[in-house]
């Protein structure tokens, strides 16, 4: 038995497929792909997969992480090429490879959200707005934790925040806090700064690049 | 692919996904290098519609041709309705995100008599016209198919062609048919003359219907050379009929999402109330050989691990022993498990049994369906207390605590005694329980009850029946619980309205064409679902059209009377049935066709043959 980590694309349509619903649609493909896959024992036997991060319904994730278990010898190619010869639209296995970094190690995520607005004005109004609101250290916010709902700062949970407005849309760079312990959503912080400014977005892309450690080096 | 205009909303709708597409195996074609574009239209949700077996047959069916396209439609839930509603976006083709009102073919599936109003919302959310004859161009082509169609009378006037019986022969012939009239550019009225002439297609705007003054149905007259009688198709040989090897697998959870293989259509047991059993005769069986390649197919394909193997009684299937026997080696080698719904427990080998798990994962069930003995006489349903307390007290030994009984109210000839029957069944099944004396220790058991009310269907023995209104069953409900002594049995009850109105649909004519227009449109949909029901909005509905419910359901129909359905054929011949009826009421049963055959004349669509019977001609 060896633990091999899939890391993999999802962008278009699988942007609607929820972290619950990945378990099952990955389960499948891995079966598909006639991974000779490790199952744990037992009355009930099922395959080990464990998504170290999962990632909210409607983003974009460049690099994802997938780890599972199998049994007996297959190649990372071999995986990479099966997997890929079976997975639906939008989902896409880019790297096969031994897990590197401990699960925990996950600390922090990047994200680049493009924030569409009605007008060029507005666009450059939130893009300076929120900016100059994350370095001024505190933006309060409701977040549902497994304890209840409460305030929290979330200005404690950015390490990083870029925006620029080009026409209509806002890009923004971040890295927020991820992992266990505590992680915020990007989602969230959009929101969260749309509702200082009383501002409404036409449409948003949220898309998570990379996961980071504390340090801020790659999570592999 | 959804129509981009929806992207921003698609957050903001529950599951987004019944509306993207994209699922695995889902087909996606070049559209310019088709002739017909065909959507097939399931009026519920998408997590309904995807667990129907009926769709993915025919969704492979039509692939399977290289000159057509079929994409998946299913009715959008309110919210996302809403949105379509007010941002100007119409029903599209799951797979192209294409507009269907410009699709050659819209194909209904009719399951279920309470997804009527779906059916106009969907046409209205196409951007279509609701009745056929304000559809003035050849296409699209409104088809239905579906046990309902063996009454299309009631939503005659929205569709084209309603096909009754089996849908995999003659839906390739009805796209040959409207090809070729297509490039001839034909109307709409020849195309509908042609189709008329083939093997189960049903034309109701061919048909003129006339009434007594009791409004009852006077006749009904086939005009531009339509049958007379429509027989429903049957199709004679399952092993070489065709039958997909790919599933679409759906993100989302859906009812059913397994591989699901038919092992035979029919069912040799004609219980008096099961309409299924008596619209699919006759019996036609696939061989195990067949089954099992099926299944293989389908799990290497989708990546299953499940597989259903699927009749209307599994048990009696001829071989089914060899099949699992077969099949165990390569499904415990992939961890698939295989259920076995609608199984008997009573005659099916015990260390099969314990090897399938198939028990204990769906729970282990029985169908009584009548408290008494002189009820199940009177429905036909031959299991008897015995063995219903024999298998339960083998289930306690082998460690189960959990039974589920199925039961009916509103029975022909039912009474007090036949509902504490029910009560009085559930608490034998508790006693079986403490009698055994290696139950778990500290263990309760605990026995539930489900109760449906019959609803009296066509081309069953109980079409000239009365059904309860909604008080009496109420009435008897409440009675069936103050029977009920001990909370180690629970019922669990039916809403009495939703069966009233599936029974007024179920023997309904023409004249309701109106009524659930109306009720449509002071906004009735998803009936089905308890939290959409209305029943003031159709009791409106039925009082301003100036139709009396109650005249179909109520009422005891004389066997001379001209029902609605009397020119739709399913071979189950009248006098058949009418005997099925006199002996319901006499309590005499009719053995099941493996034992003798009753002669329903459902052979005669096979060519004289009936699997059970062999070559014989009754
Ligand atoms: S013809 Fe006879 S054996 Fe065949 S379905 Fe009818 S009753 Fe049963």
């Amino acid at each position: 038995m060896k633990s091999v980590r899939l890391w993999f694309k999802k962008d278009g349509l699988a942007v609607y497929i929820s972290h619950l619903d990945m378990n099952r649609c990955m389960t499948r493909a891995v079966r598909r792909a006639e991974i000779p896959l490790w199952y744990t024992e037992g009355f009930n036997p099922h395959p080990y997969m464990t998504f170290l991060m999962p990632l909210p319904l409607g983003q974009v994730g460049m690099r994802e992480p997938l780890d599972i278990r199998i049994e007996g010898e297959m190649s990372f190619g071999e995986i990479k090429k099966r997997l890929n010869a079976v997975m639906p639209e939008g989902i896409e296995i880019i790297d096969v490879a031994k897990p590197e970094c401990k699960p925990n190690a996950i600390a922090a995520a990047e994200y680049e959200i493009i924030a569409e607005f009605a007008n060029e004005g507005e666009a450059q109004g939130f893009a300076l707005g929120a900016a100059s609101l994350i370095e001024g250290g505190v933006l309060n916010a409701e977040k549902r934790s497994k304890r209840g709902i409460k305030t929290v700062n979330l200005c404690e949970m950015v390490r990083k925040f870029e925006a620029e407005a080009k026409g209509n849309e806002v890009f923004i760079t971040t890295i927020l806090a991820a992992g266990n312990t505590v992680n915020l959503n990007a989602e969230l912080l959009l929101s969260a700064l749309l509702s200082q400014f009383g501002a409404e977005t036409e449409n948003t892309v949220i898309v998570r690049t990379k996961l980071l450690q504390e340090n801020l080096s790659i999570f592999e | 692919m959804y129509p981009k205009k929806l992207e921003k909303f698609l957050l903001k709708v529950q599951k987004p996904g019944r509306y993207t597409g994209g699922e695995l195996n889902s087909v996606v074609k070049d559209k310019s290098k088709v002739d017909i574009r065909y959507a097939f239209c399931f009026p519920d949700t998408y997590e309904i519609g995807m667990s129907h077996l009926g769709m993915k047959i025919l969704y492979s069916l039509v692939n399977a041709r290289e000159d057509a396209w079929c994409e998946r439609v299913f009715a959008p839930w309110t919210d996302m309705e809403a949105v379509m509603r007010e941002n100007d976006i119409l029903l599209y083709g799951l797979e192209s995100g294409d507009e269907i009102r410009n699709f050659d073919i819209l194909g209904f599936t009719m399951q279920y008599e309470l997804s009527y109003t779906n059916v106009l919302n969907m046409l209205d959310l196409a951007g279509l016209p609701l009745r056929s004859k304000d559809r003035t161009s050849l296409t699209p082509v409104v088809i239905a198919g579906g046990a309902c169609v063996c009454n299309a009378e009631p939503m005659a006037e929205f569709f084209d062609i309603t096909l009754p019986g089996d849908g995999e022969e003659v839906t390739n012939e009805l796209i040959d048919l409207l090809k070729e009239y297509k490039a001839k550019g034909a109307s709409k009225q020849e195309f509908l003359q042609a189709a008329a002439q083939i093997k189960g297609v049903y034309v109701p705007s061919l048909y003129e219907v006339e009434y007594n003054e009791d409004n009852t149905v006077k006749s009904v007259n086939p005009t531009c050379g339509a049958p007379e009688k429509v027989e429903k198709r049957n199709v004679a040989d399952l092993d070489s009929m065709f039958s997909p090897s790919e599933f679409v697998v759906p993100f989302l959870e859906v009812v059913h999402d397994r591989t699901t293989v038919e092992i035979f259509r029919g069912c040799i047991r004609g219980c008096r109330f099961c309409q299924a059993g008596f619209l699919n005769r006759p019996l036609r069986r696939k061989s195990p050989e067949v089954v099992e390649a099926q299944c293989k197919a389908i799990c290497d394909s989708t990546g299953y691990d499940e597989i259903s193997l699927c009749s209307l009684s599994t048990s009696d299937y001829k071989g089914l022993e060899k099949l699992i026997t077969n099949m165990l080696p390569w499904t415990i080698e992939e961890k698939i498990n295989i259920a076995l719904p609608s199984l008997r427990a009573d005659n099916f080998p015990k260390e099969l049994m314990e090897k399938l798990n198939a028990v204990r994962r769906s729970g282990l069930t029985f169908a009584p369906e009548a408290g008494t003995q002189r009820l199940r006489d009177v429905i036909n349903k031959n299991i008897t207390e015995k063995e219903v307390l024999t298998t339960a007290a083998q289930a306690f030994s082998g460690g189960w605590t959990a039974v589920k009984l199925y039961f009916m109210i509103g029975l022909p000839t039912e009474t007090e005694e036949d509902i504490e029957g029910i009560a009085n069944l559930a608490q034998a099944v508790v006693d079986e329980y403490y009698k055994n004396p290696d139950k778990p220790k500290g263990k309760s058991v605990s026995v539930s009850i489900s109760v449906a009310s019959l609803v009296p269907k066509p081309f069953t023995p109980f079409q000239w029946e009365p059904q309860d209104k909604p008080d009496v069953l109420i009435e008897k409900q409440n009675y069936l619980v103050s029977c009920v002594k001990t909370r180690k049995v629970n019922v669990s009850r039916h809403v009495p309205w939703t069966s009233f109105l599936e029974g007024v649909f179920a023997r309904g004519d023409r004249r309701l064409a109106d009524v659930i227009e109306t009720a449509w449109r002071k906004g009735c949909k998803f009936d089905g679902w308890a939290e959409c029901l209305k029943p003031d909005m159709w009791e409106e509905s039925f009082a301003e059209n100036g139709i009396d419910p109650y005249f179909y359901t109520a009422r005891r129909r004389e066997y001379d009377e001209i029902l609605p359905w009397d020119h739709m054929d399913y071979g189950v011949t009248k006098k058949f049935l009418v005997n099925e009826n006199k002996k319901a009421h006499k309590g005499e049963t009719t053995a099941c066709c493996r034992e003798k055959c009753a002669g329903c004349g459902a052979n005669k669509l096979n060519g004289g043959v009936c699997d059970e019977i062999g070559k014989t001609v009754v």
